[in-house]
Order: C-alpha cells, then structure tokens, then sequence
C-alpha cells in the first residue's frame, strides 16, 4: 500500500499553508513534526479528505482519492485535534455511531465498540455520557474511534495535546498497539511522544518537508552540532541570548547547558549525540523556544 | 442506523426539549384562549365557556337545515314582519334593528345564519348587517343562489382586482360548483380552525430552531472533520441527516396539530365537518367542507413545513453556527407579518400570499389567482407547488453544501 502526495497545496489567500509537499508513504509510524503554524493540521486534513487542496493530488496505490470516494474513507481512520463529540451521547453510542458513519454492519459495529472500549480501558464507563469524560478519557474515545474500521491509515493529529504525563505514556502505547501494518502519521509539536514510536520523521516547516528520514538516521544532519558546557550561573543570560539552548541544568553553583549550534559555542564547549528534541530545536530556534514555555517537552 | 443515531441526537439535546415544551404550550395557550374567552349573551345576560358553547349549540338545533330559496324567503319574511311592529324596533341614530323579545326570540338564536342570508344582497365591498332585509322585495321570491352568482360575478368584475378573462372563468367555475341549497349548521369549532390557521408559525418556528445545528452544529462543535472522513460521511450520513430532520419536523409539527386542533374540537365539538364553507362565508367560492379545506390546507402547510426544513438544513449546512442559520431564518419566517396586503392583484399582494406566514393562512375567500401563460392557479395550489417545488430544491443543495464543506 502506498500513499502519495502529489505537489500538494493549499493556499488561503496570499498564504500558502501548504506549499508543493511530495511524499510517498508505505505503512509505519511517521511523526509529522512542526511548530504551531507549519501546515501539520492542513495537511493531514487534506489527507483525510475533509479539505480540498488548491493544487496537486493524494493518491493511494495510484488512484486519485476523489475517484476512491468511499473507497479510500473506508482504509482511512482520523482523529483530529479537539475534536469535537456529542455531549449527549454515552462512549458506547458514540462509538456505534461512529461504526455506522464507517459503514460497519451491526454485529461487527458492536464487537468493535466492545474491543476498543476494553483496549482503551472505558468499559467500565462505556454507558457514562461523554461530557461527564475528563480530557484524557476523550481523547483515548477518540483514538478508539478512529481504530473502529480497522484503518489502513491512520492520521491523528495531536493526539498527546492536553494529557498529562501519564495519558501519554498510556496513549503512545495504544498507538504503537494500533500501528501495526498501517501507515500511521501522527502530528505533534511534542517530540518525545515520535521519539518513541515512530518510524520515520517528517519535519514542517511554513507549508513544507523540511526532511524526511527514517528515525534511526534523522539526527545524523546534527551531529557534532549539539554542544554541552558548563558555566557560572551567572552566564546563562548570555548563553541564552546567542545560542539555542535545549537545556540547563544546575550542579552545585554551576550550570550545564545543552546549546544547538553550527560551531562551538565555547573552547571548553564539547559535543555530545544529538536528540530528536536537539533537531527540532536546530530548525525551528525560537518557533520551539516559545512552544516550549506552553507545553512540556521531556 | 444511521437515521435512528442522527434522530436520536436531535432529540437527546436539552435545547430540543425546552424549544418543544415551550412551543407546544404556546401552541395550546394560542387555541386555547378562544375556548376561555368564548362568551354568548340570552336574555338574562352573559354566559361563559363551556356552558356558553352548550347554550351555543342548542341554539342551532332549529336552523340547522338546508338553506333553499323557500327558507330564505321565509326567513326575511318572518323578520320583515317583526319589523312592522314599532314595539319591536329600535333606534340608534344612524340604523333601525329589532329589540326585545323579537331580538332574543328570533335574531340572537340565527345572527350568524342571517347575517350570511343578509350578505348575498349586499354588494360587494358591502356590509350592511340586517339593514336591507326590511325592505327587501320578496314579490319573485328571494333568488338568494342567484343573488349569491351575481354577487360573485360582480366581485370578480370589481376592477381593482384587475383579474383577466381566465382567471374570472376559473372562479366562476369553481364557484358554480358549490352545491346548493347549502346545509347549514353549528360549525364553531372549524370556523376557529380555519381562522386560527397563522398560529401554527410558532410550531414552525420551533421546528427551524432544533433543526438548525444538524449541520452547522456539526462545524460548530468540531465533529464535522471526523464524520466527514468517514465512509459514508458525505454520502448516507448526509441523506441520513436530511430524513431525521424531516421525519422530526413532521411528527413534531404533527403533535402541534394534534394540540391546536385537538383543543377546540374538544371543547366546540367536530360538529360542522361536513358543512360547506360558504355558511361562513357565502362568496367563498372553493366547493369544500370544513375538513376538506381544513385537511388541504393543512397539507399546503406541510410543504411550507418541509420547504422551511429545507431552507434551515441548507443553511445550516452553508454557516458556521445554528445562531447564523437563525438569524436569517426567523425574519424570513415573521418579517411578512408585518406586511399588510393592499389587494389580492400586484405583485406585491401575490408575493406576499406566497410568503410562508401568508401560505399558512388559508384566505379562501380573497380569490387570490396567479396566471402563468394560459394556466391559472388559486392561491392553494400554487402555495403547494411553490413549495413542493422548493423542497425539491433546496434539500439536494442542503445535501450538497455538507458534502463540499471545508473543514478548515
């Protein structure tokens, strides 16, 4: 199975959220990184057919998706950032709901609902209505949807977004249990939650891949670019103010900061191996900087 | 299945409980308050509710009879002669009239009945009460059918109605079609159907408001993506969509109904169902009873329902929110009740009969008429084929609009 994307573009205006994005993807994990604003979201849904591209074409094992109509839906399993459900809705209506928007017949629909409710531990409040559901039981409602037909593709956008540490750990895991023979593209600006489970890393930057590289090799474009040093307290300022610094860390009266830079920040500056998080850092400088002032990045 | 959810979530939602709940007692007050107002007066003064209607009824038991030349004749004959005593007559300064026992003896049981005998002599335009019956000259009996044709003809040549040759023919022709004598009889509980007709807007009205988020709200609350992506999230959803919102629409308009009519038939009695409509008014010229004009009409105001739900689900499927949707729905719905026809010719007059608050009134007895090339329709049929016409429109666009739409 192969999913193409074509020249891709989406444009608003003089904007161009998207801007001649070429892929091809066979199944695996890919982690769509970006900062807010990159394009992540109107990609992924152009991918999944809710919104029309200016230009280009998706295609999956070489036909168009408009001429799969149905066709292409029914391969496709999506949950989108801040989704939205039906308040008055108990889970498992929800999900039955859902089974018959996908087209499950009754019999598999429930079975579906009944095996996803259990893997994503809602069972016990399967008959609860959803707006009595804390955000982390949404979310794991929505990924459970989206699994209802047994997609071959898998688009989640965001989907650790709002959880705490350990939603996530639990989430990440559901995904790497759902990821099996799928193409699965999974969105964040939080990098750890890839780290993990992704195959290959897809990096957005103002509409465009920025690269793409199996994870194994993705740091290697870094390497000897990430630098550690130990300075006065009284130095960070400095530091901070010239070089993109991916950690601090406190030792007794001294500092240890971790800095992304094409050259040694210091003499007594050594390199170390470079993270995901190092990488993202390196293209996206202060776009990563603010994000992380908003969300926790481990 | 689908329909079954998408009919679900319309009426799991708190806002359709409290839109319905207020509605249909709106509804009960509106046709109820004829009930609690009714009052009829004999000799010993007023009498209210529900021994009013009884008093009312026994009344009719005398005059409920067909109305041929030979009863009418007899009628004014009989009123002629009481107006000969000067005991019987009264003053007011501008017209004479019968008092005392000759009024409660033999106007006050028959006012109605003699007040559609008396307007076949009038002209048209024309209301002079019982002022004419005195001197009505009975020496070649009362002609009161030929009296009534002229009557009509005369309407239909009134040149401020500016009506054209088909269209005079199609009312006269339909008008001749009336049978006669008319039976006449108790009617109180259509004629208040009949006249009450415009209140069901409300019932409408509350209809749009719990259908307007079936897409918008969809957009509204960020559900339109995941459903959209879904096999059948532009196609059967979308149809799925469409039948709840109708299938809501009727049978919650229908228990509206089943509330406004139900009331004063209650109350009044279904007596009078199989009277012509002319012993309300005697120039109507549609040749139906009270329940065939009550059931037509009715089924005029169903189309005008579903049109309605076409437009609220077209919107709704092109804004962003239900609020949107409202905000155009509702003066489309009430801006034309406060538009006052000038006539029953013009554009404007036949526009404004068309209009959804003035397609719910029946107006039977305006002659409304719209001409298309040689064809000529009566306001009913082309309020029905308007609307069916407009059903038929605007729900593939509504079906359209949620398939084209841009989760962006």
């Amino acid at each position: 199975m192969q999913l193409q994307l074509k020249n891709l573009c989406k444009q608003y205006g003089t904007k161009c959220a998207v801007n001649h994005v070429n892929a091809s993807l066979s199944p695996g994990v890919y982690g769509l990184l970006g900062a807010n604003g990159a394009g992540k979201t109107t990609l992924m849904r152009m991918i999944c057919g809710v919104l029309k591209p200016s230009s280009g074409s998706i295609r999956l094992n070489g036909k168009s998706i408009e001429e799969l109509g149905e066709r292409y839906y029914s391969h496709l399993g999506y949950m989108p950032q801040d989704f939205g459900f039906y308040p008055d809705f108990t889970a498992r209506e929800f999900m039955l709901y859902m089974a018959a928007v996908k087209g499950l017949d009754t019999k598999t629909a429930k079975q579906r609902t009944e095996h996803l409710l259990h893997m994503v531990n809602l069972q016990d409040v399967a008959n609860k209505k959803v707006k009595s559901y804390s955000g982390g039981m949404k979310q794991r409602l929505g990924i459970a949807q989206a699994e209802l037909n047994h997609p071959s593709i898998l688009i989640l956008d965001e989907p650790t977004a709002g959880l705490d540490p350990k939603e996530r750990v639990r989430f990440r895991n559901l995904i790497s249990d759902f990821a099996k023979e799928k193409i699965v593209i999974l969105s964040t600006h939080i990098v750890s939650d890839v780290s993990y489970i992704a195959d290959y890393i897809l990096m957005m930057k103002s509409g465009q891949f920025l690269l793409g590289e199996p994870m194994e090799t993705v740091t290697d474009h870094i390497k000897g670019k990430v630098w550690e040093i130990l300075i006065d307290n009284r130095e960070v300022p400095k530091y901070s103010r010239n070089f993109s610094v991916v950690n601090l860390h406190h030792e007794n009266n001294m500092v240890r900061l971790r800095i992304v830079s094409d050259t040694a920040p210091a003499a007594d500056a050594v390199t170390v191996e470079p993270s995901l998080e190092d990488l993202f850092l390196y293209h996206f400088g202060e776009d990563a900087q603010s994000e992380r002032s908003d969300d926790y990045v481990d | 299945m689908l329909i079954k959810y998408e009919f679900l979530k319309i009426l799991r939602k708190k806002s359709t409980i409290i839109v319905m709940a207020v509605s249909l007692l709106l509804t009960a007050f509106l046709f109820g308050l004829p009930i609690l107002q009714y009052q009829t007066y004999n000799q010993d003064g007023v009498i209210k509710g529900s021994e009013g209607i009884a008093y009312t009824k026994s009344q009719y038991q005398d005059i409920s009879v067909p109305i041929t030349d030979e009863y009418v004749e007899k009628t004014i004959t009989e009123y002629q002669k009481l107006f000969e005593n000067p005991d019987n007559v009264g003053y007011d300064g501008s017209e004479k009239f019968l008092i005392g026992d000759a009024y409660w003896n033999f106007v006050a049981p028959r006012e109605k009945q003699l007040s559609i005998i008396a307007s076949a002599y009038d002209s048209p335009g024309e209301n002079s009460g019982f002022n004419k019956l005195p001197e009505l000259d009975l020496a070649n009996g009362a002609n009161f059918y030929q009296a009534r044709d002229e009557k009509v003809e005369s309407l239909l040549n009134t040149p401020s109605r500016d009506l054209s040759t088909e269209q005079k023919e199609y009312w006269s022709n339909m008008s001749s079609k009336v049978e006669t004598p008319l039976q006449y009889g108790y009617h109180e509980g259509w004629e208040i159907i009949m006249s009450s007709f415009e209140l069901l807007m409300f019932a409408l009205l509350a209809v749009c408001i719990v259908i307007a988020p079936v897409f918008s709200g969809e957009y509204q609350a960020g559900t339109d993506a995941v459903i959209l992506s879904g096999k059948y999230g532009k196609t059967k959803l979308v149809t799925a969509k469409i039948i709840s919102s109708i299938l809501f629409g009727v049978l919650a308009f229908t228990l509206h109904v089943i509330v406004a009519f139900g009331l004063p038939l209650a109350a009044f009695g279904a007596d009078g169902w199989n009277l012509p409509l002319q012993v309300a008014g005697l120039t109507i010229p549609y040749p139906f009873t009270f329940l065939q004009a009550t059931l037509i009409n009715l089924g005029v105001i169903y189309l005008v329902l579903l049109a309605m739900i076409g437009l609220t689900l077209l919107l709704s499927a092109k804004m962003k929110s239900p609020y949107l949707v409202l905000v155009v729905l509702v003066p489309v719905l009430f801006i034309p009740l406060f538009l006052t026809p000038s006539g029953a010719t013009g554009a404007y007059n036949l526009t404004l009969f068309l209009l959804p608050y003035r397609s719910v009134m029946p107006e039977i007895g305006k002659y409304i008429s719209y001409q298309i090339g040689g064809l000529v329709l009566d306001a009913l049929s082309m309020r029905a084929i308007l609307y069916a016409v407009l059903t038929a429109i605007m729900l593939p666009l509504a079906k359209l609009g949620f398939k084209k739409h841009q989760v962006a």
